[in-house]
C-alpha cells in the first residue's frame, strides 16, 4: 500500500454557492487502487466534494492536484479525461444512440479513430450485456441499463480514477443490484473509486477506505472494518444507528 | 348570398383584381420572409450572448440584447414600424419594403431569442454536466449535445413566431404599402366591386391556407425531430 502512486492531493478545499458555505477545509489524499467510500447525512457536501474534484464545481479556494499537477482553468479539460464520472441521473446524451455516446469523447478528442472507438464500445457492451441496444436511444433503456451504459462511457476514455455520485440513487431495487455489480467487477480490477453511496453494505463490501463528512468537513477517515465497528465520533455512532 | 357569389365569381374573373390580389400576396410573403430570416439569425445571436456562461467582456453585450428584447417587446409593432418609417428611414426614395423588412426583422428577432432561449434553457442541465465530465469543450458541447436538443424543443414556438409575422405585416397597409391587406381594401373599395366582405374574405383565405401550409411542414419536421424521443428501437 506504502508505494502506490498518489493520484490525487487535495488541500484546504472550500467551496460556498453565495453565503452557504457547503466545504470548509477539506484536506485529502488518494491513493492507486484506493476504493474510498464516501458517507455523510445529507447536505453535508459529499456531492459537492465528488464534484469539485473534477471541477464540475469550481472550488472556491484550495488546492486539487491530479498526478502532481495542480488543476487550473488551463489544463481541467485535460484533467478530466482521466478522471471518469458517473451521475446519479446517468446523463446520457439524450440525442444519441448508446454508441454515439460510447464514442463521443474519444472521438472528439481525437484519441481514438471511429473503427477502434466502435471496437471497444462493441467490447464494453458486450460485457455489459447490452450490444443489441448499441443503436437505441436513450430513451429506450431502463434506468439500470443507462447507469450500466453511463459507465461503460467514462470507461472509453480508460480513466485513472472513477467517481460515482449516488450512482444508484435514482434505481429500482432490481437494477441497483446489476450496477452495483459492475462496480464490484471494476474494483476487483484494481480501478481507482471514489463514490457516494447510500448503500451501506455495499459501502463496507467494496471500501478500502471511508470518509465521513459532516457539515462540509471530513470528520473521519479509516478503514472500513474501524469505521463500521468501532467509530471513533459521536456523530458517526449516531448516524450508523439511523442507517444500519 | 347570392349576390356573395357572383361577387366572388366577378372577383376571381377580373383579371385586375387577381394582379391586385397576387400583388399583395407577394408582397405581404417577401416581408415576412425576409423580416424572418432576420428574426431568426440576430434572435440567434442574442439567444447565444444571453445564455453564455457571465463573463467580463460578455456583460455589456448582454446587457445590450437585454434592452433590446425589452424594449422590441415592451412597444407596439405599428409604433415601431411608424419610428422605421417616418424617423429611421425617412429617407426620399428609400425603398419601402426594405424598411418594411428591417422594421419586421428587428421586431421578430427579439420574440424568436426569447423562444430560442428558453428552448437553450430547457436542455437539462446534466447534458451539459456529460460533456464536461468526458473533457469535451464547450463548443463541441454546444453544438453536439446542447444545440440539437434545444432545436427540437424550439420548433413548435419557432413554428408561431413564423405565423405571428405573417399576419402582423397586414399592419404595413397603414403606412401605404400594397400587401395582401391593402389589396383586398383597394379592391373592396373600388366602384366596380363595391363590396368590402368579398374580397376581404377572399385575403382571408389567401392568410389561412399560407398559415395552414406553414403549419403542416412545421409539424412534419417536429415530427423527424422527435425520433430520438421514441421509446421503440430504430
Amino acid at each position: 500500500m506504502e508505494d502506490k502512486k498518489t493520484d490525487l492531493v487535495i488541500k484546504n478545499l472550500h467551496k460556498s454557492f453565495g453565503k452557504n458555505k457547503v466545504l470548509s477545509g477539506i484536506n485529502f489524499e488518494l491513493k492507486e487502487g484506493e476504493r474510498v467510500v464516501v458517507l455523510g447525512p445529507s447536505g453535508s457536501g459529499k456531492s459537492t466534494f465528488l464534484r469539485c474534484i473534477n471541477w464540475m464545481e469550481e472550488p472556491t479556494s484550495g488546492k486539487i492536484i491530479f498526478d502532481g499537477e495542480e488543476v487550473t482553468e488551463k489544463n481541467i479539460r485535460r484533467v478530466r479525461r482521466s478522471i471518469g464520472m458517473v451521475f446519479q441521473h446517468f446523463n446520457l446524451i439524450n440525442n444519441m444512440t448508446v454508441m454515439e455516446n460510447l464514442i463521443l469523447a474519444p472521438m472528439k478528442l481525437h484519441l481514438m479513430k471511429k473503427e477502434a472507438a466502435e471496437k471497444r464500445a462493441m467490447e464494453l457492451l458486450s460485457h455489459i450485456g447490452l450490444t443489441q441496444k448499441a443503436k437505441a436511444y436513450p430513451a429506450s433503456l431502463s434506468g439500470g441499463q443507462k447507469q450500466r451504459v453511463a459507465i461503460a462511457r467514462a470507461m472509453m476514455l480508460s480513466p485513472e480514477v472513477l467517481l460515482f455520485d449516488e450512482p444508484t440513487s435514482a434505481l429500482d431495487p432490481e437494477s441497483i443490484g446489476d450496477v452495483l455489480s459492475l462496480i464490484r467487477e471494476l474494483a476487483d480490477r484494481g480501478m481507482t473509486i471514489m463514490i457516494v453511496t447510500h448503500e451501506m453494505s455495499f459501502a463496507k463490501e467494496i471500501a478500502t477506505r471511508v470518509v465521513f463528512l459532516d457539515r462540509g468537513k471530513i470528520i473521519e477517515d479509516g478503514a472500513p472494518e474501524e469505521f463500521f465497528r468501532h467509530p471513533k465520533t459521536e456523530r458517526v455512532q449516531e448516524f450508523l444507528q439511523k442507517v444500519l | 348570398m347570392n349576390d356573395f357569389f357572383s361577387k366572388i365569381g366577378e372577383l376571381f374573373s377580373t383579371p385586375e383584381y387577381i394582379d391586385a390580389l397576387l400583388h399583395g400576396f407577394l408582397l405581404t410573403l417577401q416581408i415576412s420572409y425576409f423580416a424572418l430570416l432576420i428574426g431568426f439569425f440576430l434572435g440567434t445571436i442574442i439567444a447565444l450572448v444571453d445564455t453564455a456562461k457571465p463573463s467580463r467582456w460578455l456583460a455589456v453585450p448582454k446587457f445590450i440584447c437585454r434592452v433590446y428584447v425589452g424594449i422590441i417587446r415592451g412597444t407596439p409593432m405599428a409604433l415601431q414600424l411608424f419610428i422605421m418609417f417616418f424617423v429611421i428611414f425617412a429617407i426620399k426614395g428609400f425603398p419601402s419594403i426594405i424598411t418594411a423588412i428591417i422594421a419586421f426583422g428587428l421586431n421578430s428577432a427579439a420574440y424568436a431569442a426569447e423562444v430560442i432561449r428558453g428552448g437553450i434553457l430547457s436542455v437539462d442541465k446534466g447534458q451539459t454536466e456529460a460533456g464536461l465530465a468526458l473533457g469535451l469543450s464547450r463548443f463541441t458541447i454546444f453544438t453536439k449535445i446542447v444545440a440539437p436538443q434545444a432545436i427540437k424543443n424550439v420548433i413548435p414556438a419557432l413554428g408561431n413566431e413564423i405565423i405571428t409575422v405573417i399576419k402582423e405585416t397586414a399592419i404595413v397597409s397603414m403606412v401605404g404599402m400594397y400587401d395582401l391587406n391593402m389589396a383586398a381594401k383597394d379592391i373592396g373599395s373600388g366602384q366596380n366591386m363595391a363590396s368590402y366582405i368579398v374580397p376581404m374574405f377572399v385575403a382571408a383565405l389567401f392568410y389561412l391556407a399560407t398559415i395552414y401550409l406553414i403549419t403542416f411542414i412545421v409539424k412534419r419536421i417536429e415530427k423527424g425531430l422527435r425520433r430520438s424521443d421514441l421509446r421503440a428501437e430504430e
